[in-house]
This record gives C-alpha cells, sequence and structure tokens, in this order.
C-alpha cells in the first residue's frame, strides 16, 4: 500500500515527460540518423568527406552570401518597417489593429506555391512591357542573383504573421501613449522616442522577429527554386544529385542553424518580453533605507483620453 | 524672483531661475470631441510664476485644458498663450514644457539618472552640465543616491518624484501637473504633495496642477479654478474658494455644505430655518453651525463621524430617517452626543453664499 502511494507521483511525473520523449524521438531520429550518416561510412569508419566535399569545390560560397545577405535584409527591413507601423497603429488608429492583424495573418493561410505563382504572374507582366521598358528593368532588378529583391519582399511578408504577433503583444504590455507623451514633452521627435524608449522596451519581440525572420529566410526553398534563384536550399538541393553525403551534410548544418536560431528567438522572447513592474505602494521616508521591490503585476494599458 | 538689477537670484536651493517664468492665457478656447462639446469660450490667465490648481469633477474639461496646453490636443477655436506668443502652432516637443503624468511615465529601460537626463540630452547638453543638473536634482526632490535604480525598484512616491525632477531638469517655462498623487497612498499623497509645493516655490515655475482632489488644491494652490462642464465656476485663491463660493456648484464641490431655504429677511440672528421657504437659498459651512444639546430641541442627531480631530455630526429633524445637515466641531466637543439626542442649532457667520432659490438648482453634491 505504502508503495503504491509513494510511486503515485513520480509515475505522474513519468507520465508528463512521456508525450515530450515521444515528440523528441520523433524529431531527432531524422536527424541523428542525417548526423551520422554525414559523418560515417556504411561501414561505420569516420569521415569528413561531406565536409570537404562542401568546401573544396567553392560552389557553396556564392549561394552562402546570397542567402546570408538576403536574409540580413530581410530581417532588418522587417522590423523597420513593421515596429513603427505597429506603434502608429496602437496610438493613432487602434480600430485598425483588427484590419493590421487580419493582413499579417494572410500569408500564413496562402501557400508558398500559390504566392509564388503571383509573383511569376507579376514579374512576366512586368516584363511584357517589352526591352528597355521600365517595367523590364524592374523585374530584373528585382530577380538579379547578387541582391534579389523579390527574395527579401517575399521573406519580409511571410515572416508577418509570426512578427506581428510578437511585437503586438510586446506594444500592448506598454502604456504606450504616457510613454510617447512622455517622451515628446521632453522634446523628442517621433524617431527619437522610437529608438530611445519604445524599442528597448520591446527588446524581446524584436529580437524574436530578427532570428525568425532570418531563420525562415535562410532555410526557405519554394520561392527561391521557383524564381531560380540559388540560394543556399537551393543549392543544397542541386548538390545531392552530385555530392549526396556532402547535401545531407550541410542540410544537417542547416538545420542547426536554424534550431539555434529559434532556440535563440524564443529565449530572447521570453528572457527580456517579461518586465517586473512598479509599484510598491508604500513609500520609503529614508533615502538610505533599501528599496523594497516586489514585482505587481504586469503593467497597466493606460486608458484613453476622453 | 530678482535682484534689483534684474539679475536672476539665487533660491534658497541654490538654484538660478536663469528663465522668468511665463505666464500663460487662453482665450476663447472652443474644445469638442465628435459632436461634445467640451471648452466653450474658455478663458483664464495664470500669472507667471504661480502655482494655479484646476479643480473639479470628473469630465469637467481640466484635463482636456491641460492637454491643450501641453499640445496632445488640437483647439477648435481660440488662443493659447505662453509669455505672451501663441503656442498652438507648436507641437509637444517644442514647447518647452515639463509634465507630470498620473502614472508610469517613466521609461522602464532607463536608469532614474538617465530618465531625469532624457530632456537634457535631447536638448544636447553635455555630460558634465546633465551629471550636475541631474545631481541637483535628486537632491531637490528627495532621491539623493538613488541615480542607479530602475523605475521597478521604486515605490509609487519615489517614481512620481523622478517624474517631477525629470520634468524640471530642462528648466520648462510650464510646469504641467496631470493628477500627479491620484494613482498614490493617501499617507505618501500628503507629504508628496507638500514637496510638489516646496519645489515649485523654490524654483518658481509656472505651473498648472489638475486634480479632483480639493483637498490638494485647497492645500498648495496659489489660486483655483473650479470647472464643471467646461467653465470655470470661479478663480481665486484657496480661502476664497472655501468661505465666499461664487456658485451653488463651487459651494457643493469644495468642502461640505448645509443648504437651508430662507425667506429674503432671514438673517442668522434669526432661527435656523427648517420649514422651506421660497426666497432664497443659503449656504452654510459645517464649521459655521453651532449646536447644544436641548430636551426640547428642534433638531435630532441621526450618527456622528469622527475623524480624528473633528467630528462631524450629522442632523435632521426628529422622526425622519435622512440627516439633512452637518455640524463640525472639535471631536472633544463632540463626546458627549449620542444618536437620538435633541438639539438646538444656530448659524453663527456668514453663509458663504446665499443665493435665489431659481439660482441653487443642482442636486446638492
Amino acid at each position: 500500500m505504502a508503495e503504491h502511494l509513494n510511486s503515485s507521483p513520480r509515475m505522474k511525473r513519468f507520465l508528463a515527460w512521456l508525450p515530450l520523449a515521444a515528440l523528441a524521438i520523433f524529431i531527432l531520429t531524422p536527424l541523428l540518423s542525417s548526423l551520422i550518416y554525414s559523418f560515417f561510412r556504411a561501414d561505420g569508419s569516420f569521415t569528413t568527406s561531406g565536409l570537404t566535399g562542401l568546401a573544396d569545390s567553392g560552389k557553396i560560397v556564392a549561394p552562402l552570401m546570397r542567402s546570408l545577405v538576403v536574409s540580413v535584409l530581410a530581417a532588418v527591413i522587417l522590423v523597420v518597417t513593421l515596429v513603427p507601423a505597429v506603434v502608429a497603429v496602437h496610438l493613432w488608429a487602434p480600430r485598425l489593429r483588427s484590419v493590421l492583424s487580419i493582413l499579417c495573418t494572410l500569408p500564413l493561410v496562402v501557400p508558398a506555391i500559390a504566392i509564388v505563382a503571383g509573383l511569376s504572374a507579376v514579374l512576366r507582366s512586368l516584363a511584357a512591357q517589352g526591352r528597355g521598358s521600365l517595367g523590364m528593368q524592374l523585374n530584373t532588378m528585382l530577380q538579379s542573383q547578387d541582391l534579389p529583391l523579390v527574395l527579401v519582399g517575399t521573406y519580409v511578408i511571410l515572416c508577418l504573421p509570426f512578427t506581428f504577433r510578437s511585437i503586438d503583444a510586446g506594444l500592448s504590455t506598454l502604456p504606450l501613449r504616457t510613454l510617447f507623451e512622455s517622451s515628446s514633452i521632453l522634446g523628442a521627435g517621433l524617431g527619437t522616442t522610437l529608438r530611445r524608449v519604445i524599442i528597448p522596451n520591446i527588446r524581446g519581440p524584436v529580437m524574436f522577429s530578427v532570428f525568425f525572420t532570418f531563420a525562415l529566410s535562410i532555410a526557405e526553398y519554394t520561392v527561391a527554386a521557383t524564381l531560380s534563384i540559388n540560394t543556399l536550399p537551393v543549392f543544397l538541393n542541386t548538390l545531392s544529385s552530385t555530392n549526396f553525403r556532402g547535401s545531407i551534410t550541410l542540410s544537417v548544418l542547416l538545420n542547426l542553424t536554424t534550431w539555434l536560431l529559434l532556440a535563440a528567438a524564443t529565449v530572447s522572447a521570453s528572457r527580456f518580453g517579461h518586465r517586473p513592474s512598479a509599484v510598491s505602494e508604500h513609500d520609503e521616508p529614508e533615502a538610505d533605507e533599501p528599496a523594497v521591490s516586489q514585482a505587481a503585476g504586469a503593467f497597466r494599458k493606460d486608458d484613453e483620453t476622453p | 524672483m530678482t535682484t534689483a538689477d534684474n539679475r536672476p537670484r539665487p533660491s534658497r536651493s541654490g538654484i538660478e531661475h536663469t528663465d522668468e517664468p511665463e505666464a500663460v492665457r487662453f482665450e476663447h478656447v472652443n474644445k469638442s470631441y465628435g459632436g461634445t462639446e467640451v471648452l466653450n469660450d474658455f478663458n483664464i490667465d495664470i500669472e507667471a510664476g504661480s502655482m494655479v490648481s484646476f479643480l473639479g469633477p470628473s469630465g469637467c474639461g481640466k484635463t482636456t485644458t491641460l492637454r491643450i496646453l501641453a499640445g496632445f490636443e488640437p483647439v477648435n477655436g481660440g488662443d493659447v498663450l505662453v509669455g505672451g506668443e501663441s503656442v498652438l502652432k507648436l507641437p509637444p516637443n517644442s514647447r518647452d514644457m515639463g509634465m507630470v503624468f498620473q502614472s508610469y511615465s517613466l521609461f522602464p529601460n532607463l536608469g532614474v539618472s538617465d530618465n531625469i537626463e532624457y530632456g537634457l540630452r535631447i536638448r544636447k547638453v553635455d555630460a558634465g552640465a546633465r551629471r550636475r543638473r541631474t545631481e541637483e536634482l535628486l537632491e531637490i526632490c528627495g532621491l539623493t543616491g538613488m541615480g542607479a535604480r530602475f523605475p521597478h525598484q521604486l515605490s509609487g512616491g519615489q517614481q512620481q518624484r523622478v517624474a517631477l525632477a525629470r520634468a524640471l531638469a530642462t528648466q520648462p517655462k510650464v510646469l504641467l501637473l496631470d493628477e500627479p498623487l491620484s494613482a498614490l497612498d493617501a499617507s505618501v499623497r500628503s507629504s508628496l504633495r507638500d514637496e510638489i509645493r516646496r519645489v515649485q516655490q523654490a524654483l518658481g515655475t509656472t505651473t498648472v496642477f489638475i486634480t479632483h482632489d480639493q483637498g490638494e488644491a485647497l492645500a498648495i494652490a496659489d489660486r483655483v479654478a473650479v470647472m464643471n462642464d467646461g467653465r470655470i465656476e470661479q478663480y481665486s485663491a484657496p480661502h476664497e474658494v472655501y468661505s465666499s463660493p461664487a456658485t451653488a456648484f463651487v459651494a457643493r464641490f469644495v468642502g461640505s455644505i448645509n443648504e437651508f431655504a430662507v425667506g429674503q429677511d432671514w438673517t442668522i440672528r434669526d432661527r435656523l430655518p427648517i420649514e422651506p421657504a421660497p426666497d432664497h437659498t443659503v449656504f452654510v459651512r459645517p464649521e459655521n453651525l453651532s449646536i447644544t444639546s436641548a430636551a426640547d430641541g428642534f433638531l435630532e442627531v441621526k450618527h456622528s463621524t469622527y475623524t480624528g480631530e473633528r467630528t462631524m455630526v450629522h442632523l435632521g429633524l426628529p422622526g425622519d430617517h435622512k440627516a439633512r445637515w452637518a455640524a463640525s466641531l472639535a471631536s472633544v466637543d463632540a463626546d458627549d452626543l449620542r444618536p437620538g439626542m435633541r438639539i438646538d442649532a444656530s448659524v453663527t457667520a456668514e453663509p458663504a453664499l446665499r443665493l435665489d432659490r431659481n439660482d441653487a438648482e443642482g442636486v446638492p453634491a
């Protein structure tokens, strides 16, 4: 009888961990298999031919640089456009917030291939304007292999559903109107207020957005492949026919990089997102008495002025 | 505020007023939100260097007035002048004003010193001068040694002191206080209130102070503007607002008041009028109502409210449920009074206000 009682909490803990363990096995098995394949031949001997194959050909450099540039640009452009937009909506057009939310969620609903089909149609219509026309020039510029802006724009759109929600939630915890007005009355313009007050207080959501956009952009395949732009994932696909072990090694590396980025995104969202706030109601009469800080609930959203 | 040869005089705190305080004026200001008119032909003159409190119930337009002055709300008509010049065309960040909000206005990502320095940084004041000014203000506002702390480590009262220091750092022309004490504990409120007054007087900054708490307004303002429905009902020194209210609204809103319907010939030497008469309404402060216990008294004690030094004795007609009037006594004198006791009452000073019956309309506050 006593044994049964003792094992009950342990049994509960075991059952709680069971789904997590199952999920971990499901996810890790292909990854581990790939990892083993990358570095071990069928006879069990260690090999680095996957890695060296990648480095030797030198063909990896261009796609790698391309992917890095596109990913960095996408992350920066997303933050620079989305944060002011959401702040503006919160401050001056709160009724548009639901509209913005729907718009930002749309890319989630549309499959990547459909987005690409639409893109291709637009690019074709630009090209159809004829050689030397503005449309043709634009078409060429957007799809340039050196700086494929069409990918940058597409990735920004694709990341909106996730990043918008994060930034929107982060701003909702701030007394935005009061902070804005305090900064304003002290002499700051819009840019200064964003830079010195708003963004530092949504560091978590902003960092999440940066890491997430980077992760998605560097691993995106469908759009890049359909538009024949040789990014890292596209290169990976072509590589699989010539250097299979190399392509698996690269995919493991890419996978791990994306994982790390997403982990960083999640950690930064939770670490910097949580903010202990005011206010112990009891004032300290002596200046040398240590002030007691007790977290007492989140920031209150400030009221709309009548 | 200046010496004979017009040099700025150092105040007791050692800080010089390098800028002369500025007067504020509202001229025929109209303001509507959608279809609702909030201010109609609003006029007021605020003397340079004075502290004026806008006092009134929620929705009376006092916050709107402050926000118009700060530049957060446009006007539909009229003008607002600071130091004789219109500020309407200036955005909030160019009006050179300081503002303390009700709460949560400190920047959470910056420490106390950085918060205070914020305005100075924007104005590109050099680091040394910024530091000196910040130290000065930390001392004036009772925050010495707290420069490195963050807002979430401070109590509500401390946060508002930092907010005050921050607003004053840039030596603004006008200081705006939007119910700065409302979110604080009662015990903190009165000490901080007095500190705000002390700092304001030391620096000589023209200050506009919004509150719905009459105690605050009466305690520290040079003049009180009592507002109702977008209008100023009375604009005078605190003691005048209390003892000589201009309208029924002011009489009822500020402090407690007794209302009696009297005939037009009634004087305080006459018996206290408890039967309604059609001519005038007199407003009598509770401390001007004197009561004596009498077996055949025409009034009855209903209940008493003890508040420490004073006791408010609520009176009514014998047999009536309701207590219609109240007399304020020193608690030592109210000791023997019990509910149900018969008393006689008389008015011991001229009524605060006497109006024709029709002018005294409105539900008693």
